[in-house]
Parts: C-alpha cells; sequence; structure tokens
C-alpha cells in the first residue's frame, strides 16, 4: 500500500472520526446517565446546521462568531425538548424511546415546512487546498476537525474536572446513591440533555458545513452514534470516542480498498458479532 | 302585530329569501371545475421529488386558471389539483390512485415520480381507464396493456447515447469514465445502459462504484476512481444533492477531470451544494431558460417559489399543459377521447419544443415523451446551454 493512498486515507477516518465521536458522544451520555435513548438526537445535529446556516449565512455573522452562537441555540432547544417530551416520561424506556422518535419526525418535517425540502450549502470560509509534502488536504476539514478535537478535549476536562462533571459520573454509576448523596437528578439530567443536543448541534453545524444541510439530515448521525456506542458500550463516554475512531477510519479504509457494499457488509458483521460475543461493547459494563 | 312590525317582518323575510336565492345561484355563474389528480411523495426522503412535482403543477394550473381555464367543448373549466402522498413505495402509490378515482371522482393523473409508485398508479388507473402522465424509468411502466399511461419524461435510453457521443466528440482526449451511483434500482438500471452508450462512443468504463443513499462521504469512493484512472466522473442516477456533495469532494481531492451528470436534471441543486466548485460541471438539461417559454416558466416559478428549481418541476409543468392541450382538442372528458388527443399531439409546442411520441419498437406503445436536450456547463456560478443535443 503506498504512502500516496494511505495519508489522504488516514486523514478523512480522522476527519469522519472526530465528528462521529462529537454526535456519539452526546447520544451515549443521555443514556448513561437519564437511561433514554434519543432517537431525535439525529435532529438537533440537523437543527445545529441550520442554525449556522442562519447565522452565518442569513445574518452574515463572523464564522468564529456564528459556530458557538450555535453550541447554546441547540442546547436551550433541547432543554424545551427535555422539558416537554421526556421529563415526563423519566423511567419510562420504552415510551421516551417512542416519544424521541416521534420528536424526530416532529423536527424534521417541521424543518421542511420551515426551511423548505432542497439541500444548501454553507459556503466555508476555509476553502483552500493545503498542500503538504505533494499531499492536498482541503482545508475546511483540517479547521473542522481541529474544532471537533478541541469541543472533545474541553469536553472531557469539564466531566473530570469539575463538580458538576462530577454529579453527572455520579449519577451514570448509580441514580439512587447520587440522590441519597443529595445530588439533584433532575438538575442533572437538565444539564445532560443541554451538553448533549448542545454537542449533536456542533456536530451537526460541522457535518453541514462539510457536507450539505438538510432537513434530513438526522438519520445519517443517528445511525453513525447508535453504530459507535454500540460498538464501543452504550453509555460509556470513553467507549464512544474508541468506537468512533474504529468506525471512521474503517469506513475510511473499507470504502477505499473494497468499495461501498463491503464497508456496510463488514461494519454491520462486526457489529452483529460483537453482539453476540460482547453485548455491552468494548468498554460497556455488562447490565446486572 | 301592528302593521309597521308586520312590514319590517317581511322585509326581513324578502331579504333572507333574496339572500339564500343569491347563495344558491352563486355556482352556476362560476366556471366549472376539473379536479387534476396528483402523486408524489411528500414525507420522507423522496419528499424533495413530491414537492417538484407540486410545484410544477401549480405554476402550470395558475398559468392556465389566470388565462381562463381549459375550454372543454361548451363548458369551461378551472383545474383544481387534489394531491396525495405515495411515500414512494408502490403500496402507496396504489392507495393515491385509489382514493383520487374512488372517492374524488379524478378521470387524470400526473405523477408520481419514480418507478415503485409509478407501477402502483399504473396498476389501479389504468383498469379504471384514466390517464396518468408519470415518470419512471422501469420497463414496466409503458407496456402495451398500459393504454392509459403516457411517460413525459425522457428515460437514460433515448439521452445517454447522444450524450455519450457529444462528449467523445468534444473532448476526445477522454477515454475513461467512472460512475459513483446508487445501490438501487436507480441505479443498477441506469448504469448499464449509460456503460453501453459511452461503450459505443469508444468511451471505456473503468469505475463503476454504488453506495446506498444516505452516505455524505464520498471520498473514499471517489479515490477509487481516480487510482483507476478516470477523466469522465459522471453521475447519472445521482440524486442532486449527492451529485453536489460528490462534485464538491472530487473537486476538493484536485480531480481535474471531466464532471457530467447525464441525465437528472438539477443543476441549480447542484451549484447550491458545490458552491464554486461547481465550476466547470458539465450537465443535461430540459429546456433554454433564455428561450421565451423557458423565461416564462422560470418567471412565474420563481413568483410564488423561492430556492433552486428542481429538475422535475418543468416535467410537471410540461405535462401539464399538454394534457390541458388534449382536453381542449378532445371537446370532452371521456379518457378515450383525450387519450387519442393525447396520441395526436405531435408537433405541439412545449416548454421541450414539439411534443414527438415514441416507444413503439422499445415498448410496444406510442406513449414516450421525446425530445431535444441541452448540454449545460457551470461558469463563474452560472449554468448556461452550450449545445443541443438530439435523443436516439
Amino acid at each position: 500500500m503506498s504512502s500516496n493512498l494511505v495519508i489522504p486515507i488516514v486523514f478523512n477516518g480522522l476527519s469522519l472520526s472526530a465528528i462521529y465521536i462529537l454526535v456519539a458522544l452526546g447520544f451515549t451520555l443521555v443514556f448513561g446517565i437519564m437511561r433514554v435513548i434519543n432517537f431525535a438526537h439525529g435532529e438537533f445535529a440537523m437543527m445545529g446546521g441550520f442554525a449556522l446556516f442562519i447565522c452565518y449565512v442569513q445574518l452574515g455573522l463572523p464564522y468564529w462568531l456564528a459556530l458557538p452562537l450555535v453550541v447554546p441555540t441547540v442546547g436551550l432547544i433541547g432543554l424545551v425538548a427535555e422539558r416537554i417530551v421526556f421529563r415526563p416520561l423519566y423511567g419510562q424506556e420504552l415510551p421516551a424511546m417512542i416519544a424521541g422518535l416521534g420528536l424526530s419526525v416532529a423536527l424534521a418535517d417541521g424543518a421542511v415546512v420551515v426551511f423548505d425540502v432542497h439541500q444548501r450549502n454553507i459556503p466555508s470560509p476555509f476553502d483552500d487546498i493545503l498542500t503538504v509534502s505533494g499531499f492536498t488536504f482541503p482545508e475546511d476539514r483540517v479547521i473542522v476537525m481541529g474544532i471537533a478535537v478541541a469541543a472533545l478535549i474541553a469536553f472531557w476536562l469539564f466531566i473530570q474536572f469539575t463538580s458538576i462533571g462530577l454529579a453527572l459520573r455520579t449519577v451514570a454509576q448509580d441514580r439512587e446513591m447520587a440522590e441519597a448523596q443529595g445530588i439533584d437528578t433532575s438538575a442533572t439530567y437538565r444539564i445532560t440533555f443541554f451538553l448533549a443536543t448542545a454537542m449533536a448541534g456542533l456536530a451537526g453545524a460541522l457535518f453541514a458545513q462539510i457536507y450539505a444541510l438538510s432537513p434530513y439530515m438526522g438519520l445519517v448521525p443517528l445511525v453513525k452514534a447508535f453504530t459507535i456506542v454500540i460498538i464501543g458500550g452504550l453509555g460509556s463516554i470513553a467507549g464512544a470516542a474508541l468506537g468512533g475512531i474504529l468506525l471512521g477510519m474503517s469506513e475510511s479504509f473499507l470504502n477505499t480498498f473494497y468499495g461501498a457494499s463491503v464497508a456496510q457488509f463488514a461494519s454491520f458483521g462486526a457489529i452483529m458479532l460483537l453482539l453476540i460475543l460482547r453485548p455491552w461493547g468494548l468498554l460497556g459494563r455488562p447490565e446486572v | 302585530m301592528n302593521a309597521k312590525n308586520w312590514w319590517a317582518g317581511a322585509a326581513i323575510a324578502g331579504l333572507t329569501m333574496l339572500a339564500f336565492v343569491l347563495m344558491m345561484g352563486a355556482p352556476a355563474v362560476q366556471a366549472e371545475e376539473l379536479k387534476i389528480g396528483a402523486v408524489g411523495t411528500l414525507s420522507g426522503g423522496g419528499t424533495e421529488w413530491g414537492k417538484a412535482l407540486q410545484r410544477g403543477l401549480t405554476v402550470a394550473i395558475d398559468e392556465i386558471n389566470e388565462a381562463g381555464g381549459v375550454k372543454v367543448g361548451n363548458k369551461t373549466y378551472t383545474l383544481k389539483m387534489i394531491m396525495y402522498d405515495d411515500q414512494y413505495t408502490a403500496q402507496g402509490g396504489t392507495t393515491a390512485a385509489i382514493r383520487l378515482i374512488n372517492v374524488d371522482g379524478v378521470k387524470f393523473i400526473i405523477g408520481p415520480v419514480g418507478s415503485p409508485p409509478a407501477l402502483g398508479v399504473v396498476a389501479v388507473a389504468n383498469p379504471a381507464k384514466v390517464i396518468v402522465l408519470s415518470d419512471g424509468y422501469s420497463g414496466k411502466i409503458l407496456t402495451p396493456e398500459s393504454k392509459y399511461n403516457f411517460r413525459i419524461q425522457i428515460p437514460t435510453e433515448y439521452f445517454a447515447p447522444g450524450m455519450a457521443k457529444w462528449l467523445a466528440k468534444t473532448y476526445p482526449k477522454a477515454k475513461k469514465v467512472g460512475f459513483i451511483s446508487p445501490n438501487d434500482a436507480v441505479g443498477q438500471t441506469l448504469v448499464p445502459v449509460q456503460i453501453e452508450a459511452y461503450k459505443a462512443a469508444g468511451i471505456e468504463t473503468v469505475s463503476d462504484e454504488k453506495f446506498d443513499r444516505g452516505m455524505a462521504d464520498f471520498t473514499p469512493l471517489i479515490t477509487r476512481m481516480v487510482a483507476r484512472g478516470a477523466d469522465i466522473f459522471e453521475l447519472d442516477g445521482d440524486a442532486p444533492g449527492d451529485a453536489g456533495l460528490m462534485v464538491k469532494q472530487a473537486r476538493q481531492m484536485g480531480y481535474k477531470g471531466i464532471i457530467i451528470q447525464t441525465g437528472g436534471p438539477g443543476t441549480d441543486e447542484i451549484m447550491r451544494v458545490a458552491g464554486k466548485l461547481a465550476d466547470d460541471f458539465l450537465t443535461y438539461d430540459l429546456f433554454d431558460p433564455a428561450d421565451p417559454s423557458g423565461a416564462e416558466f422560470v418567471k412565474r416559478y420563481r413568483a410564488q417559489f423561492t430556492g433552486p428549481i428542481n429538475g422535475l418541476s418543468p416535467i410537471y409543468y410540461n405535462g401539464m399543459k399538454i394534457l390541458a392541450e388534449a382536453l381542449r382538442r378532445a371537446g370532452s372528458l371521456d379518457t378515450d377521447k383525450v387519450k387519442g388527443e393525447l396520441e395526436k399531439l405531435d408537433g405541439f409546442q412545449t416548454l421541450f419544443g414539439p411534443v414527438r411520441w415514441d416507444g413503439k419498437e422499445r415498448y410496444g406503445v406510442r406513449h414516450q415523451l421525446v425530445h431535444d436536450f441541452f448540454v449545460t456547463q457551470v461558469k463563474d456560478g452560472k449554468a448556461k446551454p452550450i449545445a443541443r443535443v438530439s435523443h436516439e
């Protein structure tokens, strides 16, 4: 295998992985702490794309102001969804899952009504092609990868070194024990949903910037998030990171060398095998 | 009751009766309404196609109604569209057609887009002698048995040979073509036809990549294709959004070859997605927007809708205009008479040029609309026709 091919494949795999991890972290966080499988997670990513479109393209705000605005905006919309849709269903996994599905359809079709159905392009402020040692790299992908990695590091620091992060980890490990220690689990749920949807919004904005934006774009991030958390272990943050890297790199390599059909077959074959041999994922914990 | 009250009561009763009579009489002075059935995808991933159909039909119906409606024999009808969602499935098409025919009493259906729902609609409409002006490339849509079905979109086997010959003549150094198309009935059906057309024009296929719809990162597939030396990148069969992404990603990777989409007009949308990287992109288009009828369509469309014009909108606009002319000539709503007039409509001037029906040899029924088409190239963010090509 020549380096002519390997370097672009690795670069593509890493840029995919960074966005995949970002979108999967929120998904796994909501499950780990709230025990809710949020089927509308992809639609929050879609809203991130449209929020960037409104701020950057329609309002003409500078990119470095527009992108940070996206994050709390989608997080706040997430809080509204948490209050209306999920809060009445806490502790009821199946009804919450169905409610998430309904929310997903409502948000996608609502976006069709508001924004129309066609795909859009968010013109990239970074449209150069960078050349390093004869290899070409699209500048926007390099920047997007950098933003995603920075966001992931910020998230990790927040979870590891803040009191809120500690509370989140405690609730994820044992909700009843956390309540007995005086942790307000309802507040923890709200913070979790805010963080998860804000990260999905950021991932969606970055996804829309390098790919395209449409009301139905939420399906791809959702499927990727699902795949990643199955690989890494539902509820495991480290598992989401590992799953994201494995999925991004394997997609890039398998698609290039064997084509899309073989890549799909291999990915889902590996997941089936994993579900049989280690259903709790690579870094997840088996249910007691 | 005194005399004053009696007169007041009588006046109120008289006015009430007058108002009632006027209300009863009101429909008699209005033109009669003719329902036009429409079937298209209005939910899920194919919504864009259904919306495009709906918009094209809306523009045509508004234009016809503004001009006074359609005169059929001694009556003048204003047109009213009734549209149902087919969910891009055969069952959805069947259900929509049953509802249109049996509940709404529709005799003319426009749509749907795509083979699965089209087959569902035709299966119901033909026995009911309801005329269908549809799309869909499946070989089963136009058969000698489907007497009331007309296909108003020109299929690949008609335009691919002409486009491949034009490409070979215009770019004689380009000898290898690569395809990236969806791994479904569309890609599986269209690409073999394209491969034959390119082969006949002396261009070898070096790569035929398939992807599952929903994929967004085409970089690995483009890498495979480029590694095999493709100097033409053919996007036929790809939805405009996917095609736009492929153009963008190929150019970002530094691909310098020809990128063309022979079929599935969607230039506006491709330019929206690929942005300035769409420059030099070649595509197939159905009409010249600089032509008076093309300019009129674009003006009317823009007056009602924003955003890019999906390539399907002009197809269904054109279909509605063709049907209206056949209704006028038939002088009757009898579908056998309208069908007869549709079949005799050759030469009638439309958005795509004069009507020509074909298909007797290929499908056993002369119900395939054919016309010339344009090769369009994007330059500085604008698509301009650069050649006119005939179907084969």
